[in-house]
This record gives C-alpha cells, structure tokens and sequence, in this order.
C-alpha cells in the first residue's frame, strides 16, 4: 500500500497516546469508580487534566499530540465497557487501574450505537492548533480480557470487536481525525496469533480514510513489561497489515530489531521508539539523537516518526515533560543534520532532499494540519 | 471522654483480664487530677513482649494541628488532646493509681519539658529514626558476642526454637510448585538459561541449605536440569553472617553467590537482576526493619513520634556499672553504638575492663530502654512518604474506616518489598514467612509492636499495606497461615505478578 506520512513534517515528534497521570488523579478516578465523585464533576477535571496535558506536549514542541488518554480507566475497561453487548458482571473497582471481569453472553448487535469516541476527539481538537493522534485499542487485546461465551471461536469474538472499532473509527474521522492508531498491548504475548491480530487490524482499517498506526509493544502495565522477546513475530505477517505506521518499542530494549524492518521490507512508516517509559531516567537530546540516526541506517528519514515506545502514563508529569522536551531536541537535531548534512556525514537520504523545501516544511509545522 | 480497651480477646475466658479492677484506680486518678476530662482518651493494650519498650502507663500529647509551623519558630507544641495509654498486662498489680498520677504530671502541658525522673537519649523524631534501631542493627552486627553473652543462639529465641525457613514440608511444596512452572516455561521455549533465587537474611545459612537440598532432589526426581542452571543468590547486610552461611552451603557452592546489600535497598546490588528472579525469599526480615506508626484519632491523621529515654533509676545502675557518673551515660550509649561492644571496651578501658563489660553494658541499656511517644498532625498524607516512591496517600483506604486506628508503617519493610518486586520474573513470586496484621481490625484489637526480641527490635507487619501498595504496582498479594508448625503466628506472604 502507498505510504503515508502523518504530515509534511521531516521527523515528526508525536505521542504514543497515554499521558502522566498524578496520583491525586488516580485517586479522584478510584473515587468515581467508588461512587464517592459524580460523573459531572469527574467529566469537568477530564476536561482540566486533558487542557494541561496538551499544552504540556504543545510547550515540549510536539508536533502531534493526544489527549492523554486521560479519561481512560486503563487500556482495555474504557472501550470494553462502550461496547453493547460487553457484560461486566461486577462494576465497582477497589482501585481504578484494576481490569474488570468482562462476559460476552450472545453475539455484538450489529445496530450498537457508536461508543462516544468521537466526542473526546472533537473536544481534544477544539484545545489545539496542532494535529491530533488518536488511539485505540486494538480488538485482539481487548479480546485478551473477555471471558466468550457467545462465539464459536475466540477468533470471530475479535472480528465481532473489530467490526464494532471500524464502525467507531468511521464516526472519528466524520469527527474531523485524520491520524487513528491501533494498539496491540497484549499481541507480544500470543506469538502465534498475529495472523489473527492483523486479519482484526484490517477489518477495523477498511475503509476507514485516514492515516493509521499500528502499535505493538511489550505491555507497559504498571510501568513493567507484560513480555520480552523480539519483534521478529510479527513479521512478515505484518506486511498484510492496512496500516501507514508501524510504532514500536525499542528505547528500553535496544535497536537490533531495527534490521527486521530491512529483512522483510517495511515500505512504510515507523513510528520509532526514542524515550523509555519504564524509566525515570530522563534522556539527553543527544541520546535521542543518536537512536534516532540508528534508524536513518535502515530508514529515509520522511518515513521515521519520532515518539516514546509507549504511553507516559506512569511517568510523573515533570519526568514526562523533561523527556519529552529531550525527544523534541533530540529530533530538531537529526532534522538539522538531514536538512544540513554534518561534514563528513553519511546520511546518504539528505541528498535526496531539497533543504530550502524542509526549513519551509519545519517552519510550518506549528499550524500543520494533518 | 473516651475509654478504647483493645484486647477483647483478653476480656473472657477462664484467665479473663479483669478490666474493672484495672480502670477503675486509673479513671480515679483521672478525676482526681485537673486534667480536662473532654480531652482525654485512655487506651488499654495487653503488651504481650516481656520485653518492650512502655511503661505500665504512658501519657501521650496529642498535639494541635500546626505543630510543625509552631516548631519552625521556636514555639513549643501544643497539646490538644491527651492519650493515657495503660498495659492490662501489668496494671493489676496495686500501683496503678500512682502511676497515672505521676505520668499526668509529668505531662499536663506538653511544653513542660520532660522531669528528671528521665533521661533522654535523643529528640522528639519519627519513630523509624530512633535510636532504638541502632540498638537493632548493632544486635546483627554483634550478635556473635550477644550470644556468648547470653549462651543461645537467635534461633533459639524464635518462637519454636528455629526459624520457619528451614521448614522441609514448605520448602518441598515451593520447589515442586517451581518446577511445575518451569516445565510450563521450558515447553514454550521461555525458560532462561540461568534460573535466579534470591534469599534476603541468610541468617545462618540453614534456609538456603534446606532449599538448594529439597530442590536438587526433587530436580533429580524430576529427571530436568534445572538445578545445572541454578544461581542461588545469598544477601545479607553483614558479612560475617554472609561468610556463615556460606559454610553451611558449601554442598551447593557452585550453585551459590554472595551479596552484601540493605535488605531495604535490594537492586543497590541487584538491579542487574531485575525482572530475572523466579524466587526471592525472606523470611523473619520485615518484622525487624525500622518502622514509624500513623494513626487516625477523630478524623485527623497523625504521625507517631518517639523519643528513647531510660529512667532515672535505670542511669543510676547503668552508671555504676562502668563506674561513670550519671551524666555520662547517654554518651557511652551513644558511643556503644557507634563503635560497637569490642571497639568501645578498646577505646575506653578505664571504662569497660573487657569486651564482656561492654556487652554487659549494651545489655543493661538495651533491657532498660524506653519510648515516650507523641502524636503530630500530618498535613496532609500526601505529604508523608512512606518509602522511595511510595507515598503516604496509598494509605488513606487504611485509615478511613471510619474508627480511629493507629497502625505500622513498616517503612523498612515497604521500601524493601517495593523494591524486590521489580526483580521479579513476570512468572516468579516474592515468599515471605513473618508476623503479619492481615486485617487492619486486628490493629484495633491487638497490640502489634514494637517489642523487644532478643538484643532486637520487632514490630508486626501491615499486611494490607503491602497488599495495596502491591497491587498499584500490578501484584498480587495473598497471606496464609504457616502452614507446617501449629500453634505460629507466622504467616506466609506470596506476591506474584498479576494480569
């Protein structure tokens, strides 16, 4: 399929979705799922939390931020509990973070009404200038944590979930979304059913006009790896996937699994991982700047999008700052020896471009729209 | 007014507590002294540890929020309320009422300072400070000379004469369980090469005999290799109990490394380790780290300071023996635990003739030492940190039950589960044998430490405390009764990853 970058944007700096969330906003979501905080009031601090995370990411000069997944409960409850037919035999939580119990007793109704998606999207987007990156998880590991007592097989309870995410993600892009990213936390773990995951990845991408991720990484609950191993899984079933961008992990694990994306041919985006979440450690820019120079070895630079390997979530808010103000340089660096290359620099893919047309790209990049 | 007996389970039977003939002297002596009645609570414990660190009854000032800024400027704290707390124990015995009267006018006003019937050894601090556990540390760092002293080994103080590590049935039960889920492993070609166990506090080196015996039999039995790729990793903080133990393993000594390290701090020396340990075990550890109390009294937490101090009576003895005066006491306790029995008698002979005297010395305080306690509003439990990364909010389902309650921290220990964790293989399992409070009722009924064990300190572990604390890090915390010895309070602690 044709590649599609994000935006005209030379190595673009862009979220992986999640943001900081303070402990005292984990503890007013432990409270709504308690009872003790009305909807009303829990919505209106979503709304305060979701303006500061994204003038965090405007002021660390991202150039495509999120909302910070910050209404989410976690990565699996928040759509889960959208979807009709989803039964989640018991509700209250002892601590927000904490996964439900989820049943499907008899197949999803076709005629659900949309999971309000798009409303979040519109209301991110009436905050910022900036183009918005917008994720969801993606149906194979949603799947992971429902109990099916309705399908035959546990492969069509991910089609049916599939279904119900492409029917979601036609309403954010009536919404005005134009970068939607699936994510696979759970896929590192089932090896041998990635055919099955990127079979789902295609049903929620058909036809859905915009420019999508796929995101896999090695789980990044409570800030620990769910997994190890290698991305050498994926491939090459991965190749089939309807996708522009393929975001992976790689800051915490090291950059070897760049030559997979050589060996097998990845002819489109990589959304590389340059911060490790799992760490307070903050990154220097120049340590930013030579991972990301570890991928132009393998990458022309249009097709890198510099991001963390996975949300900040359990980052503090000055941790997620200070690291992501370290991406921000880190790629401005790189962009600058692309567009000017260093003597005696060997990024052979700055020849191929025109350095008046990038600083004119770079100058834009405040006000791009997607 | 408010009268909280604790120890209900001492309240009926045939040896049942008489209550009555306890309070009745004590509520006497309250309304015969002008302390303001509207602003007083009496709490009765049964003080089960023979050796500890109360009197019969102690007086303890409430104080009034803003204490801390109060301080910042030189003011004295205010006490708003007072708590009189009595030992059932050892309030039966006629002297009750003299007692109360005395402990109320020693403190009637918190700004009065303490009388000379008492010595203190230090500040008003946070208990976990006090130098009642460089009394502790000193005890590991010593024992070899405490035990000459006192003829018996430290197991043989434990309740049932050994530590419950060296169990065979559990140990057996644990590695069949491991090998199980190696098995597992090994079949979807997970398994690592090097399989790591970790034992925090070796003590003697008999637990990691017991289980590197039980499992390179039960591995031969298994007919795997998995003993071939075992590294069992000693710690300790000290290492002449490090190089004890190692004899006792000598067997396994392929199989064996050593590491000296802070059970509180373990990946100071492991961090190379994380996410690699099947195993880390640590048995009668917690209980035994510096620990503060928090507590909830009408809706406000405090936090529980203490100050050591020993009796005017017990200076007198001690400074007869070293034939010091009276006023050099604190001193040459303070210098007993800087330098330790054997360096003190060598650095003053005059003093102490031998190391014998020392440790004479070191026994005497040590028995006569005492903690006179006080409670300071926190802020805010945002404000309190429990350990490096840990806050004092993840306590607030603990403290808001809607009873006043006052409850271990167990400092030490959280800093050490929190950071064990993190070495944990997403398929292993942190085991724990101690004295666990599993229920924070039971903190309301029971008096949970600190008491004196030995030459050391030894507090019950908040169980639910590391419960919660495990599970906003993504484990599972489960407690079960020790289940191979009758009659134990220990508990075993499992924490295993879980979603």
């Amino acid at each position: 399929m044709a590649t599609r970058s994000p935006a005209g944007v030379l190595l673009p700096t862009a979220v992986v979705g999640s943001y900081s969330v303070p402990e005292w906003l984990e503890r007013l979501k432990t409270d709504f799922h308690q009872q003790r905080l009305s909807r009303a009031h829990f919505d209106e601090i979503h709304d305060v939390v979701i303006k500061a995370a994204i003038t965090d990411q405007e002021r660390a000069g991202i150039d495509f931020v999120s909302d910070g997944e910050l209404r989410r409960d976690n990565d699996i409850d928040y759509l889960l509990a959208r979807i009709a037919g989803v039964r989640m035999p018991t509700m209250a939580k002892a601590y927000y973070y904490d996964y439900y119990d989820s049943v499907v007793g008899s197949h999803l109704p076709a005629d659900a009404p949309p999971l309000g998606l798009a409303d979040e999207f519109r209301f991110t987007a009436a905050q910022t200038d900036l183009p918005i990156k917008f994720s969801l998880t993606g149906p194979f590991s949603l799947s992971r944590r429902i109990r099916n007592e309705a399908y035959r097989s546990d492969a069509d309870l991910v089609r049916a979930l599939a279904d119900v995410l492409n029917a979601e993600a036609a309403e954010l892009v009536s919404a005005g979304a134009t970068w939607l990213q699936l994510d696979e936390p759970f896929l590192a773990g089932y090896r041998d059913q990635v055919d099955l995951a990127i079979e789902a990845v295609n049903i929620v991408t058909k036809g859905v006009d915009a420019t999508w991720g796929l995101h896999v990484c090695y789980g990044n609950r409570y800030a620990r790896p769910s997994w190890e191993g290698h991305y050498d899984f994926l491939f090459p079933a991965v190749l089939e996937a309807h996708v522009d961008q393929l975001v992976l992990e790689f800051a915490r694990k090291g950059y070897d699994d760049l030559k997979l994306l050589t060996r097998y041919g990845w002819d489109r985006t990589l959304g590389l991982g340059v911060i490790d979440v799992k760490s307070e450690d903050i990154e220097t820019g120049d340590l930013v700047a030579s991972r990301i120079r570890r991928a132009l070895d393998v990458l022309p630079p249009e097709r890198v999008v510099v991001n963390p390997d996975c949300g900040l979530r359990h980052l503090p808010a000055g941790v997620a700052r200070a690291k992501l103000r370290a991406m921000v340089a880190g790629a401005a660096q790189v962009r600058e020896e692309v567009v000017t290359p260093r003597p005696g620099g060997d990024l052979s893919s700055a020849a191929e471009h025109d350095p008046a047309a990038q600083r004119a790209v770079l100058a834009a990049v405040p006000n791009e729209e997607a | 007014m408010l009268v909280d007996v604790r120890p209900i389970h001492k309240l009926r039977g045939d040896r049942a507590v008489d209550v009555g003939a306890s309070l009745a002297p004590v509520l006497g002596a309250l309304c015969e002294d002008s302390v303001d009645l509207s602003r007083l609570r009496v709490v009765c414990d049964w003080v089960q540890y023979k050796g500890n660190f109360r009197q019969p009854v102690d007086v303890r000032p409430i104080l009034a929020p803003g204490t801390d800024l109060l301080a910042a400027h030189g003011t004295a704290p205010v006490a708003e309320e007072i708590e009189v707390a009595i030992d059932l124990r050892r309030s039966g015995d006629g002297g009750i009422k003299d007692a109360v009267h005395e402990a109320l006018g020693n403190r009637q006003d918190a700004s009065v300072p303490s009388p000379p019937a008492r010595v203190e050894l230090e500040d008003w601090m946070p208990t976990s400070r006090s130098c009642v556990w460089s009394f502790n540390a000193l005890y590991w760092q010593a024992l070899d000379l405490w035990e000459q002293a006192t003829g018996r080994q430290y197991e043989q103080a434990l309740p049932g004469g050994e530590s419950d590590a060296r169990n065979r049935g559990a140990v057996g039960e644990l590695v069949a369980d491991m090998l199980t889920g190696f098995d597992d492993l090994a079949a979807r070609n997970a398994l690592p090469e090097e399989l790591y166990v970790v034992e925090l506090g070796v003590g003697n080196g008999n637990q990691a005999k017991v289980w590197l015996d039980e499992f390179a039999a039960a591995d031969r039995a298994h007919g795997t290799e998995y003993y071939r790729r075992l590294q069992y990793l000693m710690c300790d903080y000290s290492p002449h109990v490090l190089e004890l133990a190692r004899k006792a393993v000598t067997d396994h000594a392929a199989h064996v490394s050593s590491f000296v390290l802070d059970a509180t701090a373990p990946t100071t020396a492991l961090g190379f380790l994380r996410g690699k340990v099947f195993l880390v075990y640590i048995s009668n550890v917690y209980d035994n780290l510096p620990t503060e109390e928090v507590a909830r009294i009408g809706g406000r937490s405090y936090r529980v300071e203490a100050r050591a101090y020993l009796a005017r009576g017990d200076v007198v003895d001690l400074a007869e023996y070293v034939a010091a005066s009276e006023a050099a006491v604190p001193a040459l306790i303070h210098k007993l635990l800087r330098l330790g029995p054997a360096l003190l008698a060598e650095a003053l002979p005059e003093r102490f003739p031998g190391v014998e005297t020392a440790v004479g010395f070191w026994q005497r305080a040590w028995q006569a030492l005492k903690l006179e306690e006080r409670y300071v509003p926190l802020p805010g439990l945002d404000t309190y940190r429990i350990a490096p990364g840990v806050g004092g909010e993840v306590l607030r389902p603990l403290l808001e039950s809607g009873h006043d309650v006052r409850m271990h921290v167990n400092n030490g220990a959280v800093a050490s589960f929190v950071d064990t964790i993190g070495l944990l293989h997403p398929f292993g399992r942190l085991l724990c044998h101690d004295l666990f409070v599993t229920d924070t009722h039971q903190y309301r009924t029971g008096f949970r430490g600190p008491g004196k064990y030995d030459g050391s300190v030894v507090n019950w572990v908040n169980g639910p405390l590391l419960q919660l604390i495990g599970s906003r890090k993504g484990f599972d915390v489960c407690y079960a009764p020790f289940a191979h010895r009758s009659g134990t309070n220990i508990v075993t602690m499992t924490a295993r990853v879980r979603d």
